[in-house]
């Protein structure tokens, strides 16, 4: 098919589809346009306040001007392809958001069996204050670190207590310590609350039948209840994954590590690089998108929860 | 029985004491710092191993701006700004959350799986929708027009899963079609039979987006450059610059924002702060 007649083609779509949505005359026609106008205002707040301004930012990565878009240079790219101080950034926020991940989905699964399995007292307390820290932003996670680990918290002082050192020594709320126990405590209540869903859907009958014909509770778990709660295991890892990868007042106020996050707002706060800075975004949104898209193949879209 | 299944057997009466164990740990790790935080609130000084000197309102004082020092922005002007902010960004949510909502739950239509996908996973973290912000919108980036579109968009997510959750749980089609065949026009049906079905997922939606849009901290720390100081960014200099006690008495005022939402959540239904709605 040539240019022209696809062209053609694709107008002939397009007049149609506009007719449909000015004036359906079927019930079809009607309900597509109901769609249409539904979806619309999220249209329209996604165009400008994402795709307008992401576009905006890409094209800022390759500005020759760092206060405006204008003219053309690669050299923000030059350096993150070449400079390694970007491959370690990159590295970190990978690593990093990888192991708190699996500790975060691994805790999720002990507490959430726990809480479906055991019948806890005062069940509805404790998910509420499971689901607390979710409402909290990075900074106060910091904050609540440092009242445990820094230099006069509550776990620092018990155990120069009991050791005999110094106090100040003994602080880890300023190391990668600190900050990964700011990301489990930010991060184990939304794998959580994931893997509740999963677990309120098990075939409780399956594991009942296991245990009557004389399995232990070890085995029943990893043989029945694991292979049924798979799905919610994979979905949580990957919105816990991608909340770790998002994570920036906990590590700007904490420290220990450089990821990506807090380089771009180095780039911008340290000599105003904003060049650089968009160009992390870029590689930054893509691998997120990218990510979010590949993984979503393996689970169903109905146990999302945040 | 093999070797391994007898090891494994053994360890079957400490399983489950292990995990109740990691859960009421997991649970004190997680409480610990918070009340150890508002406790200290209410006290005059931290100058010995644990806060000393109760009770005092003295820090609450500060942080509230009765005192004639202390930080430069006082919580009253701040959280006031916040909450507007926070209010027209829960406004747009439920604008372009609530349709599209319904539109994902009730009908099947080309594309639908990624159009939700991108509904209700939230894709650009804050930061870079800041940096993105600044240079695209230069003039109105920090305005409160920016703040509450950027809230918006950020937040989105939590209110199109929570309204949706709602939606989910009520027998959408034969509801429409009953109103439909009783003579209700479609606006009227959706307006009028359907909306107020889903009344507790779109309050719990606006309670969540809200308190979230109050506090939201990467996107407001990466845009603001002047006028009145957001609520979190308040926060912030509390926790870099202000005495311990001070600062644990603005973050407690954060910590009374969020008991609330999550006791109003209760009520309506909600299991704590999320977005799965149980509807009654």
């Amino acid at each position: 098919m040539s240019i022209t007649t696809t062209a053609t083609r694709y107008r002939e779509i397009a007049t149609e589809f506009a007719s449909v949505l000015a004036s359906p005359s079927t019930e079809r026609e009607r309900e597509q346009r109901r769609i249409a106008v539904m979806c619309l205002p999220f249209f329209v707040l996604g165009t400008f306040a994402a795709f307008v301004p992401l576009v905006v930012m890409a094209r800022m990565s390759v500005s020759a001007d760092p206060f405006e878009n204008a003219g053309y240079s690669l050299e923000a790219w030059r350096t993150l392809a070449t400079d390694s101080t970007y491959l370690t950034v990159a590295w970190n926020t990978l690593w990093f958001a990888a192991l708190t991940t699996i500790v975060s989905v691994a805790l999720g699964v002990a507490i959430s069996h726990a809480l479906e399995k055991y019948s806890l007292p005062f069940e509805n307390v404790l998910v509420a204050v499971l689901s607390f820290p979710i409402a909290l932003p990075g900074i106060v996670v910091a904050f609540l670190i440092v009242t445990l680990l820094g230099r006069q918290g509550l776990v620092t002082n018990l155990a120069a207590v009991f050791t005999g050192q110094s106090a100040i020594d003994l602080a880890t709320a300023t190391t990668v310590t600190g900050l990964f126990i700011g990301y489990v405590y930010s991060l184990v209540p939304r794998s959580t609350m994931v893997l509740r869903g999963t677990y309120a859907e098990i075939n409780t009958d399956a594991e009942e039948a296991a245990r009557a014909l004389g399995a232990g509770s070890i085995e029943t778990f990893c043989h029945v209840t694991l292979p049924q709660i798979r799905p919610g295991v994979v979905a949580a890892i990957i919105l816990t994954f991608r909340s770790a990868l998002a994570i920036f007042g906990t590590v700007l106020v904490l420290g220990g590590l450089t990821v990506a996050t807090v380089r771009i707002n180095y780039e911008i706060s340290v000599g105003f690089d904003s060049q650089l800075a968009g160009a992390i975004g870029v590689v930054y949104f893509l691998f997120i998108l990218t990510f979010t898209f590949a993984s979503l193949r393996f689970v169903e879209t109905s146990v999302v929860e945040l | 029985m093999t070797r391994w299944q007898r090891m494994i057997r053994r360890f079957d009466p400490v399983g489950r004491r292990l995990v109740t164990a990691v859960v009421y740990a997991f649970l004190a790790f997680l409480t610990i710092p918070i009340v150890y935080t508002f406790v200290a609130s209410f006290a005059s000084s931290a100058d010995g191993v644990l806060p000393s000197g109760f009770a005092t309102l003295e820090n609450w004082r500060v942080v509230m701006g009765y005192a004639d020092y202390g930080v430069q922005t006082t919580v009253g002007r701040s959280l006031l700004f916040s909450a507007g902010i926070a209010t027209g960004g829960t406004v747009v949510n439920l604008l372009v959350g609530v349709p599209i909502a319904y539109a994902l739950t009730r009908y099947e239509f080309f594309a639908r799986d990624w159009l939700n996908a991108l509904a209700i996973l939230p894709l650009v973290p804050g930061i870079v929708l800041g940096i993105a912000f600044l240079r695209a919108y230069p003039e109105n980036a920090s305005t409160s027009f920016g703040l509450v579109v950027g809230y918006a968009l950020l937040k989105s997510p939590y209110m199109v899963l929570t309204v949706q959750s709602s939606f989910q749980s009520m027998d959408l089609r034969r509801i429409e079609e009953s109103a439909r065949s009783l003579g209700a026009s479609w606006p009227r049906t959706f307006l009028t039979v359907i909306l107020p079905n889903a009344k507790n997922g779109i309050v719990a939606g606006s309670i969540i987006t809200w308190t979230l849009a109050a506090a939201e901290f990467n996107f407001t720390y990466m845009v603001y450059s002047q006028g009145p100081r957001p609520f979190s960014l308040f926060l912030f200099e509390n926790i870099n610059n202000a005495p311990f006690l001070q600062s644990a008495a603005a973050i407690s005022i954060y910590f009374l924002i969020v008991v609330s939402a999550i006791v109003v959540l209760q009520f309506l239904g909600n299991r704590g702060f999320t977005t799965t709605t149980t509807n009654p």
